[in-house]
């Protein structure tokens, strides 16, 4: 399953590009995607009690099942205003 | 520029936000108050001298949750019309980062609305603020939005 990842803020210079994607497994849930990610950029697993995680601009608890053509985005602490 | 419901205003935008068209915007004949929250670019940021800053937005979810605010006060409080502005990319010290104007019949309603507005706009809308100084650049410290339980149909977080 192919789904589309966005990172914002100092995510996406953890995680070396603001959009990427990749193949996942059918089943697998937001926590798996994001360990997908750190595995492969270990400066992002540190910061995981940090992230909030969004599915299709709602947020979204880590345990979501992922859907074909979702959208996920990975959320630092917002500093908005 | 998008209306919803209501007619409240919520913009995002890269140029200098034009208060005084919000204002306008809000302002109707059956209104007795507008009270306005203009946040602003400060010098320094912990005592470092600021140079600049740039925001950044995850647009359309921003837009969403801006609207969902302006929704919200029309529930919470006594209130007319509602406006929320945020700009993004460079903004130079002294320059408007977010604007916000509520219109009510009576000023109560109006000041804490506009209160709540901008509270929960720095909680929950994905916008990040990066501080540039003179000797380095940071994303600045944030908020972590609050997110909803995980409903039965998901499997537990591995």
């Amino acid at each position: 399953m192919h789904t589309r990842v966005l990172f914002f803020g100092k995510l996406k210079e953890l995680a070396g590009g603001a959009e990427q994607s990749i193949e996942i497994g059918s089943g697998a849930t937001i926590a798996d995607l994001f360990e997908r990610f750190a595995n492969q950029a270990p400066a992002l697993a540190s910061f995981r009690s940090s992230v909030v995680a969004s599915r299709n601009q709602e947020f979204a608890p880590w345990s979501t099942v992922l859907e074909p053509g979702d959208e996920i985005a990975f959320l630092p602490p917002v500093s908005g205003g | 520029m998008t209306l919803s419901a209501h007619d409240d205003l919520i913009l995002l935008v890269r140029e200098p936000i034009g208060a005084g068209a919000l204002v306008k915007h809000v302002r109707l004949a059956d209104d007795g108050a507008v009270v306005t929250f203009d946040g602003c670019v400060r010098n320094q940021s912990h005592g470092r001298k600021t140079l600049y800053l740039e925001y950044e937005a995850y647009e359309s979810m921003a837009f969403e949750k801006m609207r969902e605010i302006a929704a919200s006060l029309h529930t919470l409080f006594a209130i007319d019309s509602v406006a929320i502005a945020h700009r993004l990319g460079r903004l130079e010290i002294g320059e408007t980062s977010v604007f916000i104007a509520v219109s009510a019949p009576h000023r109560k309603a109006a000041f804490e609305a506009c209160r709540h507005a901008i509270d929960t706009l720095k909680k929950t809308v994905p916008i990040w603020k990066k501080e540039f100084f003179e000797d380095g650049a940071v994303w600045a410290d944030g908020e972590l939005p609050p997110v909803p339980a995980a409903t039965p149909a998901a499997k537990p977080a591995s």
